[in-house]
């Protein structure tokens, strides 16, 4: 962090014009991450009966508005978090992927209930068991379907997570940074959080690729037919 | 009777009680057989030809005065020689509340004939019967899968199909 020196200040507070001008110093990445943080925009993926769930969550007897999240999109072009509630099948990961893809960064993605998270009690061809197959997840919430508070829980989680999120800090030691960077100016580095951005491949190579590989290596061995 | 071994269905050249006049007029020109008891919550059912079975269902329509295809189906009898599935389709007749079963057997990529020049109700529930059993209507104007993706690789309700551990994207 380089330092911003008394003589600067004061050169700040001329340039302003006014004499009862305060100055506030904070660093870029609280100020960015305390915005993000209070305006996250939610695409609600509704698959089953933790769609209703979230409903609930988001009207006015738990009213997750009061934590700056009420504005819920229908667009992935305008939404930062994908929840997802509910049961996944195989032909609807097709969908969620694609939105996901849609997404700008920085993104979050909640796993909500069982289904979501595991299958659930849906152990069948027909159903992805756990979203984690396709998508990174940044949590997971349990129950059948959760509670709206588990759901407030974990949104407030997330926004500790995005409060320690370095994607957006200023810094002058890495060795990504700008040679010559001066006071005033800022140095936004890339988001690192999935890796590098993926081609927008939603067909079933992608699935092919993505899928067994992540389910082998969390262990999980196929069961035999009857 | 004739090396059917696992179906519970008896069949005889008499109609059960239940069936209309009409209904059996209908079937007349048609080898048919019928079960000997109701079955089904009041079904009674009957058994045609498979190469009969569009023109029993429109001479039933026609004639016999089933106006409504409630559903068709299909179900799998692996032990069965021969003629592997039952397809099944359920008339009634909205204005007397009767109801009839008609079925037919086909063996394993065999076609049965579609109904949906019948009844437009016809086509999805073929479609259904097609992704579930693989069993293929001829005739029938787009017969695609309609619960699983495209490219989904087997067919769910047939007896064979692995209970768990079916994931297509395992090698």
């Amino acid at each position: 962090m380089s330092e911003v020196t008394q003589t600067e200040i004061t050169e700040m507070l001329e340039a302003s014009g006014s004499s009862e001008c305060s100055i506030l110093l904070s660093t870029v990445k609280a100020v960015a991450n305390w915005s993000r943080k209070n305006s996250i925009w939610p695409l609600p993926l509704g698959l089953s009966c933790c769609g209703i769930e979230f409903m609930a969550t988001a009207a006015s007897r738990y009213d997750m508005a009061r934590f700056g999240m009420e504005v819920a999109r229908f667009s992935p072009r305008q939404s930062d978090l994908l929840l997802v509630a509910g049961t996944l099948t195989y032909k609807m990961a097709q969908v969620m992927t694609r939105l996901y893809d849609q997404m700008a960064e920085p993104k979050w993605v909640i796993s909500m209930g069982a289904c979501a998270s595991s299958g659930g009690m849906y152990r069948s061809y027909s159903v992805v068991q756990g979203i984690d197959e396709f998508i990174p997840v940044d949590f997971y919430i349990s129950g059948c379907p959760p509670r709206p508070d588990s759901v407030l829980n974990v949104l407030m989680k997330l926004q500790d997570k995005i409060t320690r999120d370095r994607s957006y800090e200023l810094t002058v030691d890495s060795p990504d940074a700008p040679d010559a960077l001066k006071v005033g100016e800022v140095a936004v580095l890339p988001g690192k959080r999935h890796g590098p951005p993926v081609a927008l491949a939603t067909d079933t190579e992608r699935f092919v690729k993505q899928g067994p590989q992540k389910r082998m290596a969390r262990g999980v061995k196929p069961r035999e037919g009857r | 009777m004739d090396g059917v071994k696992q179906s519970c269905m008896v069949y005889t050249d008499e109609a059960p009680e239940g069936v209309s006049e009409a209904a059996q007029k209908a079937l007349a020109p048609f080898s048919v057989k019928w079960s000997e008891h109701p079955v089904h919550g009041g079904w009674p059912g009957c058994l045609v030809e498979r190469a009969q079975w569009a023109e029993a269902f429109a001479a039933l329509k026609e004639t016999g005065g089933f106006n409504m295809l409630v559903d068709h189906t299909a179900v799998d009898y692996p032990e069965r020689e021969g003629e592997r599935f039952t397809v099944l389709g359920l008339l009634m007749n909205l204005d007397t509340q009767e109801r009839l079963m008609v079925r037919t057997r086909v063996p394993e990529d065999e076609a049965v004939a579609t109904l949906t020049h019948l009844w437009a109700s016809a086509d999805w529930a073929e479609r259904e019967t097609y992704d579930m059993f693989g069993i293929p209507f001829a005739g029938h104007p787009d017969l695609t899968r309609i619960y699983m993706p495209q490219d989904f690789d087997g067919w769910p309700l047939r007896r064979d199909f692995p209970m768990q551990g079916h994931n297509r994207f395992r090698d």
